[in-house]
């Protein structure tokens, strides 16, 4: 008894002394300051960011500069770990979507104004949209990005179809099956079923505006979905998309699926940012996408590439800011920067790249067209995870052949009204 | 007096022990227990990794039990897994032990050699490479085609997914491999002798001698490879993340999702203890039905 008393004294005793040092490190205040960036992304960002970063701690001598970066797998999680455990960056580049899921759990993001950066630089609009949360602007963000339609010319080409078609929804299948009908193994679109989702989120919002509106009401009838789904059954039945059972496996990775990488599948919905990666050493270009007639809401995607956003336990918030405005509004940080985040949201970005003739007219074009193809920004509760989890279960059982068409949206709405009510 | 002095020596000693352990101590109480009497705590509240948990009482379990289909679905996955990963990794980690129980030259490379996929076994890595043999333009299917077989979507098909899956776990006999053979090396020749010169055959001497023998190293593999089924995450994570059609999606995924994907930790919290309530139950049972078939040398 004694001794596992003695035994938890001295086990306390060595906790003391740990966290005891962890609060003198953070008591240490003055001189040199350390900030912590952290980010996700590839080579082709890790090193311009490192190199912008620098450059400022060259000329801003006590800043010393710590990234922290990997890839996207485990990325969220990985900060929300943080965030929780007080251990997070100073300053975090976040995807849009999680804005709003963590700002409204907490006080977690610094409040950016104008005395801090120069707003102007900013399209209003933008900031308003996709960076503020409850009134309060939380994030800057780093460019703009859009969804866009790649094709391979070649590959529509050899199958007889005209690679400069302006793509109705009609003829996604009517010329789309071409392809699938000469060769068994080769498909129009590489979607997976998480690009299927995409597909089905761009549909509804031109048939009734959005999947789930501003209200966290289902915004679109019974009827409307099965309208949806009885569309994309015909994706499946003439060869326009692969069956689920060979592209499941590529889920949020269908670049990696060897039919795309080889050439047997022409076309994709993506991201302007990360079109490149998904590219690869294939030849492709860019078009937009199929819009139906009397359409509520294009459901084409607009939104910041990336935020950043200073943390609000951070000790040295106000250096943060400074170096955020350095990374957005410095030429000399742009110009390193180059296009690691996508063409800037800056005026002053934009027309430096321009000047360096760093804007290849692939990424300027799909921008252009995307931007002006763009429809109203997707509601909180669409963005939200789990409704995102709904849609893709459903979607899923519904391209295995589980469910028809009119199952799938009965369930969808059901499995949707659950969920809403609990968020 | 001195007799005293003996007892502060050893006294000493006994402090000086603890002393040593402390790093383990104090990873224990720190890195184990408290989160563990936290995650009970959480299980009775919404927590949401950020903010401050709500309590709740007995929402979560009574969610989980009476309105979550996801929960069911894994459960079932879970047990499948178990039942087709368990049985099949002790049964080739043991064939492979009795193989390598034999006295052939250079025997000790082939120990190495079948232990190396247990070494890389839980990797990231190794259920990558899993992908790309059995995807469907993969190694597998492209060796299939060359005896007429067609090509099938191993990963892809709700069907087969899960199997496939588990033989990335039964590929990682190495552990229970090498405490089979250490057991079959502990079972005296002289039995095995016997047995002969009373004319048993090959079979009858595995079945009524090998088998008994290592009964107690079953009884460990046993445990220890279930407790870790049904724990496991790696493999369908990396290689499937659950699908296709949620056939995938072991215990271990949902735990995951709920905490890091929906940030739900008081719910995950509750579905670990649940877990761990469904593993504490079926080791106990396996204890139970181990006084029936374990034999223990020296009780003999």
């Amino acid at each position: 008894m004694k001794k596992t008393l003695v035994l938890l004294l001295i086990a306390l005793l060595a906790m003391g002394t740990v966290f005891a040092a962890g609060s003198k490190e953070a008591a240490k205040q003055d001189g040199p300051v350390t900030l912590r960036l952290s980010w996700w992304g590839g080579d082709s960002r890790h090193t311009p960011t490192l190199k912008a970063m620098e450059a400022y701690s060259a000329a801003n001598p006590n800043v010393k500069l710590e990234g922290e970066y990997g890839g996207w797998d485990g990325y969220y999680q990985k900060i929300v770990t943080q965030i929780a455990g007080g251990t997070a960056a100073d300053i975090i580049q976040i995807d849009q979507p999680w804005l709003a899921e963590l700002a409204s759990k907490g006080d977690v993001f610094a409040v950016i104004d104008n005395s801090m950066v120069d707003l102007s630089q900013f399209d209003a609009d933008f900031l308003k949209n996709y960076c503020t949360y409850d009134g309060k602007l939380l994030g800057l963000p780093t460019g703009t990005n859009v969804n866009t339609f790649i094709v391979d010319d070649q590959m529509l080409t050899s199958f007889g179809i005209d690679p400069n078609t302006k793509w109705t929804w009609d003829n996604i299948i009517t010329e789309g099956k071409k392809i699938n009908q000469k060769d068994k193994s080769a498909y129009f679109s590489g979607a997976s079923p998480d690009i299927m989702r995409y597909w089905f989120e761009i549909y509804i919002a031109q048939l009734a505006g959005a999947v789930v509106d501003n209200n966290k009401k289902v915004a679109f009838t019974e009827a409307q979905g099965t309208e949806a789904f009885t569309y994309f059954k015909r994706w499946f039945d003439e060869g326009i998309v692969a069956p689920f059972s060979q592209t499941s496996l590529f889920y949020q990775k269908f670049q990696e699926n060897p039919s795309w990488i080889n050439g047997k599948m022409a076309t994709s919905w993506t991201w302007v940012s990360s079109m490149d990666k998904d590219i690869g050493a294939r030849k492709m270009s860019t078009r937009q996408f199929p819009v139906m007639a009397g359409a509520k809401n294009t459901g084409v995607l607009m939104r910041p590439s990336q935020i950043m956003v200073v943390n609000s336990n951070s000790k040295n918030k106000a250096e943060a800011v400074k170096v955020l405005n350095y990374l957005f509004t410095d030429p000399q940080a742009l110009e390193l920067l180059g296009l690691a985040r996508g063409i800037p949201a800056t005026v002053i970005g934009r027309s430096t790249l321009a000047a360096m003739g760093a804007i290849s007219t692939m990424a300027e074009k799909a921008t252009n067209e995307g931007i002006a193809q763009a429809g109203l920004p997707q509601s909180t509760y669409q963005m939200n995870s789990e409704v995102i989890q709904v849609m893709q279960d459903v979607i899923d059982e519904f391209g295995f052949g589980k469910l028809t068409p009119a199952e799938a949206s009965a369930k969808l709405i059901k499995n949707l009204n659950a969920i809403l009510a609990t968020l | 007096m001195k007799k005293g002095n003996e007892m502060l020596t050893r006294k000493r000693y006994t402090y000086i022990g603890y002393l040593y352990i402390l790093p383990w101590i104090i990873g224990f109480l720190v890195l184990q227990l408290a989160p563990l009497i936290n995650s009970f705590w959480y299980s009775f509240t919404n927590f949401q990794l950020l903010g401050d948990p709500k309590f709740l009482g007995l929402d979560n379990y009574k969610k989980i039990f009476t309105n979550d289909p996801t929960f069911l679905q894994s459960l079932k996955v879970t047990s499948y897994y178990v039942l087709i990963a368990v049985p099949l990794k002790l049964g080739f980690a043991l064939l492979i032990a009795i193989i390598l129980n034999q006295n052939i030259k250079g025997i000790n490379f082939f120990r190495t050699l079948y232990y190396i996929p247990s070494i890389l076994g839980g990797s990231v890595a190794i259920s990558v490479l899993w992908k790309y043999l059995f995807m469907n333009q993969g190694i597998v299917n492209n060796l299939l085609s060359v005896v007429g077989i067609p090509a099938t979507d191993w990963l892809g098909d709700p069907r087969y997914a899960l199997g496939t899956i588990s033989l990335v776990t039964v590929w990682q006999f190495g552990s229970s491999m090498l405490l089979f053979l250490a057991g079959l090396k502990q079972i005296p020749v002289s039995q095995y002798e016997a047995a002969r010169i009373d004319g048993a055959g090959r079979l009858r001497i595995f079945a009524q001698i090998t088998i008994p023998e290592l009964s107690p190293i079953i009884l460990f593999n046993l445990i220890m490879q279930m407790i870790n089924a049904f724990q496991d995450f790696t493999s369908a994570f990396v290689i499937t993340q659950g699908g296709p059609l949620k056939s995938t999606y072991l215990y271990g995924l949902m735990l995951y999702d709920q905490g890091f994907k929906f940030f739900k930790m008081g719910y995950s919290s509750a579905l670990s203890w649940i877990l761990f309530v469904i593993i504490l139950f079926f080791t106990s049972l396996t204890f139970r039905s181990s006084e029936s078939w374990v034999h223990y040398g020296d009780s003999l």
